[in-house]
């Protein structure tokens, strides 16, 4: 009898994907975009996969204000400003990403709203708490929280953050799709794509992707022109005007 | 179909925008004002940023303006003169106003000043208005004889010194009245959005007693130099005119101007102001009454760096 041949070496899985778009181009006719990723699972023991999609858009620091009531009006308090808040930000996964890792990778990763790395540096000192030396402490005192929870909120209203529990589909075996709604709101610039492979909760595998959001034709022209010329792009814009109003007013002259 | 406003950074329905230019423009051509303080409101409603809204409303309302203080000047109902000395205040106006909105921005509380000064000073001017048009009109229907006009000018305005002839307005008065209106109107414009015509034409009248004939012409002509300057300003200073946005509701601005002009005719004097006054008192009390409400939402995004 033949010894049975020895189990094949079935190594790490590995992951691969692409973007069926990598320029956006937001011209006058711009509403949103819907960004479609496909990509495959290569794993010859067919261990079962999970894949988290994020999509990145380029960081905006943010100012956010909370109204208080005084004198009997809502007003706003002094804006704090959150540094490393991404200005666009999702994450699609095949299944809740707390089923797919645990919480501390998910922190380390910034995967999902609730773990994105950021933070009010100007309202942070260090100082010796409990005879420990260099404690950071922030003057948002225990709210700390309620602001971040905040910035995710308003911006998960405005469409710019969202977690989609169901965003990735395996359509084959091994091959999955995702679908990232982009809306015309997003900002302009360089976003990153990472693709991440979880098997039994370890991270397997990933792969990184460039997605390009530019301005093109005439809201390019005009935007760079109201940016780095102000002042004539004013004077222009003035003159624009004025002409249209005496020339409407001739147009329409009675007399 | 929907516009992408290169400004802005939003998407819009332009027909839509053309539309609401040519209600606002119907509205001011009616009425002979600006429209600002009507529009702003309704730009930031429909999702503009308000500093945008602000912003590009001053050349939306530079555009009209033009397009009717021209038939104005041929009916020689313009007082260049003074119009001259009222656009020297809101030229130092406007360069406050600019800089004191984007210094509120920082600190942010725009949205309170800006809240504020529609409900306080739309409510006051809508208010006296509405009191004073619906006493003629009840003064007509019962045939009793207007009160008789007193044409006393306050005092104050003839001790001060530096005065000028106004052959136009028939006025010999310092030009310190005339100067400060200009800058406060200036100061308003900037961070209301507005060319300030509902502040200008009742003082014109009421405190520098004016002509009636030549109080809206010059008026137009005064706002034309400041929110030429504010927009500019605005631009220079915060990059926040979309030209985009501006000539979309220009388009239809110019167009209901005319209309509106050619509608007014068909209306009493007194009629008409009680209208305007309705719609002041409603934008006002929309716009301030917000503060004294709890918000469902206690945070803000505050847009911009600063």
């Amino acid at each position: 009898m033949a010894p049975s041949p020895p189990p094949p070496n079935l190594g790490h899985a590995g992951i691969s994907a692409a973007l069926t778009e990598t320029n956006v181009r937001v011209n006058s006719d711009f509403r949103g975009d819907q960004i479609v990723l496909y990509g495959a699972v290569f794993d010859l023991a067919a261990r079962p996969s999970d894949v988290i999609v994020i999509v990145r858009g380029p960081d905006q620091p943010v100012r956010i204000a909370k109204k208080s009531k005084i004198a009997g009006l809502w007003i706003n308090s002094r804006p704090v400003v959150f540094q490393g808040a991404p200005g666009f930000y999702i994450a699609a996964s095949t299944k809740p990403l707390d089923d797919i890792a645990r919480f501390g990778e998910l922190r380390r990763l910034q995967a999902g709203v609730d773990h994105l790395a950021m933070n009010a540096p100007a309202e942070q000192k260090t100082e010796t708490r409990y005879g420990v030396r260099d404690v950071v402490v922030s003057s948002l005192g225990a709210d700390y929280l309620d602001w971040q929870r905040a910035v995710v909120r308003l911006r998960e209203a405005d469409h710019l953050y969202d977690v989609n529990e169901h965003g990735v589909r395996f359509v084959d075996k091994g091959l999955f799709r995702a679908e990232i709604p982009l809306p015309a709101e997003a900002p302009i610039g360089q976003y990153k794509v990472r693709i991440l492979l979880f098997q039994d909760h370890q991270l397997v595998a990933e792969k990184d992707r460039e997605l390009t959001v530019e301005k093109v034709g005439v809201e390019r022209g005009l935007y760079l022109w109201a940016h780095r010329r102000p002042w004539s792009y004013g004077l222009a814009a003035m003159a624009f005007a004025l002409c249209a109003g005496w020339a409407a007013s001739s147009a329409f002259r009675r007399d | 179909m929907d516009i992408y406003l290169p400004i802005a950074e939003v998407s819009v329905n332009a027909p839509l925008l053309i539309a609401l230019g040519a209600l606002v423009g119907f509205i001011s051509g009616m009425f002979g004002i600006g429209g600002g303080f009507l529009m702003t409101p309704v730009l930031v409603f429909l999702g503009i940023p308000p500093a945008v809204a602000v912003a590009s409303m001053s050349n939306h309302v530079a555009a009209s303006s033009m397009s009717s203080v021209l038939s104005y000047g041929r009916k020689r109902a313009v007082d260049f003169r003074m119009g001259g000395v009222l656009a020297a205040g809101g030229a130092v106006g406007s360069v406050v106003g600019v800089e004191l909105f984007r210094w509120l921005r920082l600190l942010g509380q725009a949205d309170l000043v800006v809240a504020l000064s529609y409900l306080i000073f739309l409510g006051i001017i809508g208010g006296l208005m509405f009191w004073e048009s619906v006493g003629a009109i009840l003064r007509r229907r019962r045939n009793l004889p207007a009160p008789p006009r007193r044409d006393r000018r306050p005092p104050w305005l003839y001790g001060l010194p530096l005065k000028m002839r106004f052959p136009r307005s028939r006025l010999y008065i310092s030009v310190i009245p005339p100067i400060a209106l200009g800058a406060f109107v200036g100061v308003l414009s900037a961070i209301m959005g507005v060319g300030g015509g509902f502040v200008l034409v009742p003082a014109m009248v009421y405190i520098l007693r004016m002509p009636a004939s030549v109080v809206v012409g010059t008026s137009l002509f005064q706002i034309i130099i400041t929110t030429a300057l504010t927009g500019v300003l605005q631009a220079g200073r915060n990059q926040t005119v979309d030209i985009l946005l501006a000539t979309l509701l220009l388009v239809g601005g110019v167009l209901g101007a005319q209309l509106g002009a050619r509608a007014s005719s068909r209306f009493r004097a007194e009629e008409l102001r009680a209208l305007l006054a309705l719609i002041v008192l409603l934008v006002g009390l929309r716009m301030g009454l917000g503060l004294f409400f709890t918000p469902h939402e206690p945070f803000v995004l505050m847009s911009g760096n600063g």
